[in-house]
């Protein structure tokens, strides 16, 4: 009994909206994130980048540069011949060229001053003679018959053709009431994550070491591509990843950025601190790629679909970067969210002289699930079905495996469904809606981090350490990468929650190699999933010993124990040992308790094998997602103002409702940049918009309300039921917006971004059509 | 980056010897606000060795009354213009267009001098150093080839200030400080059609104020700007209207338009609806007589043909709105 007369219980973490563990260094700017590491004598770096697009490099002239006074180190593509890069078949990227360029602003040079205005002024003084090649700004030219190769090992400039069949498309459609085919178009987009790209990297002469920190979400992959570029062992670098100012797929592989500051560091034998510009980071882009996808559907007059034909291309940059898993995924992520059996597939994933393309946030699913989300919504049209129905019917009817062999364990979108229909009262306004304005709906799904590893080394998928000593504290011990999405929280709550005890007793010591344990990194939406089931396991570990310790003290067996988190007991009566007191037993005899837990998949979920490439697309849990959106759209000018979104995601269980909130309304936010206003544009491959002017991300003002609605389906494998709460909802916004649009001014836009010109165009179209029939 | 040129910094504490400091030094430059001169600075666009500040001389951000109108000091901020009673109440298109300038930061530290005197912006202009190196350069800066029109010898970068349009409706004057003493000048004598070259000050002439005459009774105004976002942007296109009516009858329009030119412009030939009553056939001829007088090139990523109509689209939208 405590003072209260009330017994103790042990205390609850999950399902509470707890502020994030790390919110008060970040509101008070204590946090330091890697630009934040400043030190005096530490020297600029600054990277020279090719002006030509396609080029082979005759020469590099550094002598004026090496000579002005300040530069302590210049470097080019010679400092290396190692490739990076995420795939071990696709390593064809050097931090900075050497024999070719392949695009406008890639690294050639790089230089370490006692100032930046010193290492500008040295990289303007570097002379770079160029042999000019055939350059190839859009996947058609790059594809063209006489197109000269951008790689040597990658003819007709395909980085990957994925083809395949499953079940009988010819027979579906013949099955079809309707077949109906409808093409769509993407633009390019950034991530524009608050922080530009940044490494601060020291290196110990004496001993040949390097530390380096880095605004990265993989400081793995940056310790592994290190080791390889710079030839060092791996023992011999220290990787830590500090604050980091957002993520979203841009920082999903090692980047030239920390590459060229280490190199840098080891040839000025000192700390060289690089932070590039915002141009800067957009050049080193790994955005989404330019999309066009062509789908062919079949549907039964009441909407249940009974083939789908995608032929999609991207563009995907000089470079592979993540190429072939997004292209995969665009052709895997066709399954898993209705009940498709008959569906065939042809992805084209494309080099091109423009900056190399990424893992943005719904990572090869965004642009094909917004063509095929469009395409039913054009097909409830023509049905005269209303879009909710044609979901529902095509509904998955029960767990399992699907026709590609996903696997499937947990499927809210039956409620997704039914919450934003009703939220949004769709059922009394849609068709009702005066002239303007309209409603869209749009679906979408996610993994919940990938069941396969990209980097197959037989570890398990995740490992965490707890540490616990006298102090009585539970210091997690995670490599795993806050980056601003609240892995830190999450993984103090599931440990908080195993042990019953206050969560401000946890705390986290994250992504330092020298102490933490490795971690594949923040993507792919697996941190919640993966590594709170390690840490879960890892707290269960470290409740036995306890249980053990106090059974001990209290001589009784382990399973008479009873833990109330902050109280063990023997009986209700007994007066028991407070936490505290228990830790100070379990040291007795061992001293300091580390405790560890584990995650892997299961083979289930792998992803099956029916062509080449199925594994990208496995998972142990997929996430779910509806939305409606409402729209209003000024006649005259075409402006679109977005009135309201209603979403319900399906996180399996939300482990901080507060946190799957944020994460739902900037999945939603940022779906909508990509609708309305966001698109890179070239001019003769040059970035013309790497600004924050002309890259127009929306504003506060442009912000609609997101009513956000959290779906709970347990997933039976997740953390506490839970899964991926952090991209679902993306993708959902796209086909939401464009139905909407159509559903309020009778045309629809296939061409993203809808930004006014290409809208009034449209609609300037329609009205001369129907003028020219009138007449 | 965190590149930042050094420069020397001046700050003088009259206007006199603002002109004289500048006169005295061929790369200076002065600095107001510097919210958008400083990101040139940065892009290597502007080089200036010595930056003479104005903030310091004395009234030079008062916004006061006199017997014939209203004087507003070239420093004061776009945030005080946006926020000043008086203006709001006799000059509501300059308010508002002073309050739709960039953002909230932006318009605390951006003053009227430097919207007013603004650079001309272009795709192929506001760049950083390394992009423009690699596309050659262009005619305003370094090269001798337009991107917007190539073959052509004009630039076409588009004067993109808000306020200006807002205040030409009312035929706002300003006061120039310069070598050779000081003149009054009508603010639209302040601009030519050449975006190289928009500004018709003189070597080293310092604009200090704007004054607006008196606004007619039965006056009414607004400014409204075409752009992608609800903040920050730069006008696409954008559309001052003053409109005094008499008995349903227009008894005065004038217009004034933004960002679809290289300087602010009065639309001509409104005189001839003076008289006329504001009908759908008078509205659809003042959205065409603007259209024909815009002429927006290819200096942002929004297509020009777009921002032609959606000008058109603003001036009937407002004079509609101004009519009630």
């Amino acid at each position: 009994m405590d003072g209260n007369g009330m017994p103790p219980a042990p205390i609850t973490s999950i399902g509470e909206p707890l502020p994030m563990v790390d919110g008060p260094e970040k509101i008070a700017g204590k946090a330091l994130y890697t630009s934040d590491f400043y030190d005096p004598s530490a020297l600029a770096g600054a990277i020279k980048r090719s002006t030509v697009a396609h080029a082979r490099i005759v020469s590099v002239d550094t002598s004026a540069a090496e000579a002005l006074p300040g530069v302590h180190a210049v470097i080019t593509g010679s400092e290396t011949d190692e490739g990076h890069g995420v795939l071990p078949i696709s390593r064809t990227e050097l931090p900075i060229a050497h024999d070719k360029v392949r695009y406008k602003g890639e690294p050639v040079a790089a230089v370490a001053a006692d100032s930046i205005e010193i290492a500008i002024k040295a990289c303007d003084l570097i002379v770079v003679e160029y042999e000019e090649l055939p350059a190839y700004y859009t996947a058609e030219d790059a594809l063209a018959k006489d197109a000269v190769d951008l790689h040597d090992h990658r003819e007709g400039n395909i980085e990957r053709h994925v083809e395949f069949e499953i079940g009988d498309v010819d027979g579906g459609f013949a099955d079809a009431d309707l077949v109906h085919e409808t093409e769509y178009h993407c633009a390019e987009v950034c991530q524009v994550q608050t922080e530009p790209h940044a490494a601060y990297v020291e290196y110990d002469g004496e001993r040949d070491e390097l530390t380096v920190r880095a605004s990265t979400q993989v400081p793995y992959y940056v310790h592994l591509m290190l080791s390889k570029i710079l030839k060092m062992p791996k023992s011999k670098i220290r990787v830590i990843k500090p604050y980091v100012g957002g993520g979203f797929g841009c920082r999903t592989e090692a980047l030239n950025v920390e590459m060229i500051t280490a190199m840098l560091a080891r040839r000025a034998k000192g700390t060289v601190r690089t932070v590039v510009s915002r141009e800067d980071t957009f050049i080193t882009h790994r955005g989404r790629q330019e999309q066009t996808i062509k789908i062919q559907m079949g549907m039964t007059k009441d909407g249940r679909i009974t083939a789908v034909d995608c032929k999609t291309i991207q563009r995907g940059g000089a470079h592979s970067g993540y190429g072939i898993v997004t292209i995969l995924y665009a052709g895997s992520m066709l399954f898993a969210i209705y009940d498709l059996h008959n569906v065939r597939y042809d992805g084209k994933r494309v080099l091109t002289n423009t900056p190399p393309c990424g893992a943005f946030r719904g990572h090869g699913t965004v642009n094909t699930r917004h063509a095929f989300e469009n395409a039913m919504d054009e097909m409830s049209k023509k049905l005269g079905l209303d879009p909710f129905a044609v979901r529902r019917v095509n509904l998955i009817p029960e767990l399992g495996f699907t026709a590609s062999d996903q696997w499937i364990n947990s499927y809210g979108l039956p409620e997704c469904l039914d919450i934003v229909e009703k939220a949004s009262g769709w059922k009394e306004r849609i068709g009702k809606l005066p002239p303007g304005r309209g409603l869209g709906l749009g679906c979408s799904h996610y993994i919940s981090g990938a069941s396969k590893p990209v980097n197959w080394t037989g570890e398990p998928h995740a490992t965490v350490n707890l540490k616990l000593d006298f102090d009585g504290t539970v210091v997690i011990l995670t490599g795993a990468s806050e980056i601003g999405q609240g892995s830190n929280t999450i993984l103090v709550q599931c440990v908080a929650e195993v042990l019953g005890i206050d969560p401000s007793r946890v705390k986290v010591v994250d992504a330092d190699s020298r102490v933490t344990p490795k971690d594949n990194g923040s993507y792919s939406s697996r941190v919640t999933y993966m590594v709170g089931n390690a840490a879960i396991e890892a707290a269960n570990n470290l409740k036995g010993m306890l249980v053990e310790a106090a059974a001990r003290k209290l001589e009784v067996s382990p399973e008479d124990v009873e833990c109330l988190g902050e109280v063990y007991r023997a009986g209700t009566q007994d007066e028991g040992m407070t936490f505290e007191e228990v830790v100070m037993a379990a040291l007795e005899g061992t001293g300091t308790i580390t405790a560890k837990g584990n995650f892997d998949t299961l083979p289930e979920s792998w992803g099956g094998k029916k062509y080449r490439g199925a594994a990208i697309g496995g998972t142990m849990a997929f996430s779910y997602a509806a939305q409606v959106v409402e729209v209003t759209v000024d006649p005259d000018t075409a402006d679109i103002t977005v009135d309201k979104v209603w979403v319900a995601h399906d996180c399996g269980k939300a482990l901080n409702p507060l946190t799957v909130e944020g994460q739902i309304q900037g999945s939603v936010w940022m779906g909508m940049g990509q609708a309305l206003t966001e698109e890179t544009s070239y001019h003769d491959g040059l970035l013309i918009s790497g600004n924050m002017l002309d890259y127009r991300v929306p504003t506060f003002v442009d912000s609609p309300p997101i009513e956000a609605h959290i779906v709970e389906s347990n997933d039976p494998h997740g953390p506490f039921g839970a899964k991926e709460a952090g991209e679902a909802s993306l993708a959902g916004f796209l086909p939401a917006l464009t139905s909407a649009v159509a559903n309020a001014m009778g045309v629809r836009v296939h061409e993203l971004p809808v930004t006014p010109d290409r809208l009034l165009q449209l609609l300037e179209d329609k009205e001369r059509k129907m003028r020219s029939a009138a007449e | 980056m965190e590149n930042m040129p050094e420069f020397t910094l001046h700050r003088p504490d009259t206007a006199a010897e603002a002109v004289k400091l500048k006169s005295s030094d061929s790369t200076s430059r002065y600095l107001a606000g510097g919210t958008d001169m400083i990101v040139n600075v940065r892009r290597g666009i502007e080089t200036p060795e010595t930056m003479i500040d104005l903030t310091a001389i004395a009234d030079i951000a008062a916004i006061a009354t006199d017997g014939d109108g209203l004087r507003i000091g070239a420093g004061a901020k776009l945030a005080d213009l946006a926020v000043d009673e008086t203006i709001i109440r006799e000059y509501p298109a300059v308010a508002q267009a002073a309050a739709s300038v960039a953002g909230p930061t932006h318009r605390a530290y951006g003053t009227i001098g430097g919207n007013l005197c603004l650079d001309t912006r272009c795709l192929f202009y506001n760049q950083s150093q390394w992009w423009r190196e690699s596309n050659n350069f262009c005619l305003k800066h370094k090269g001798d080839v337009c991107h917007v029109a190539p073959g052509g010898k004009r630039c076409f970068a588009a004067f993109s200030g808000d306020v200006a349009p807002a205040m030409m409706v009312y035929e706002a004057k300003i006061d120039l400080e310069g070598p050779n003493g000081s003149r009054t000048i009508p603010l639209a004598d302040l601009y030519r059609n050449d975006g190289m070259d928009h500004l018709t000050l003189e070597q080293d002439e310092l604009l200090v104020s704007i004054r607006l005459p008196k606004a007619g009774p039965g006056a009414v105004s607004a400014y409204e700007k075409s752009r992608v976002r609800g903040s920050i942007d730069f006008p696409l296109a954008g559309c001052a209207v003053r409109l005094t009516e008499d008995d349903g009858k227009i008894a005065d329009l004038r217009i004034a338009l933004t960002a679809v030119n290289p300087y602010p412009q009065m639309v001509n030939g409104l005189a001839d609806f003076i008289g006329k009553a504001l009908d759908d056939d008078a509205l659809d001829a003042i959205r065409e007589l603007v259209q024909k007088q815009a002429k927006p090139m290819r200096t942002t990523t929004v297509r020009p043909w777009y921002r032609r109509r959606v000008v058109g689209a603003l001036a009937r939208k407002l004079t509609v709105r101004l009519a009630g």
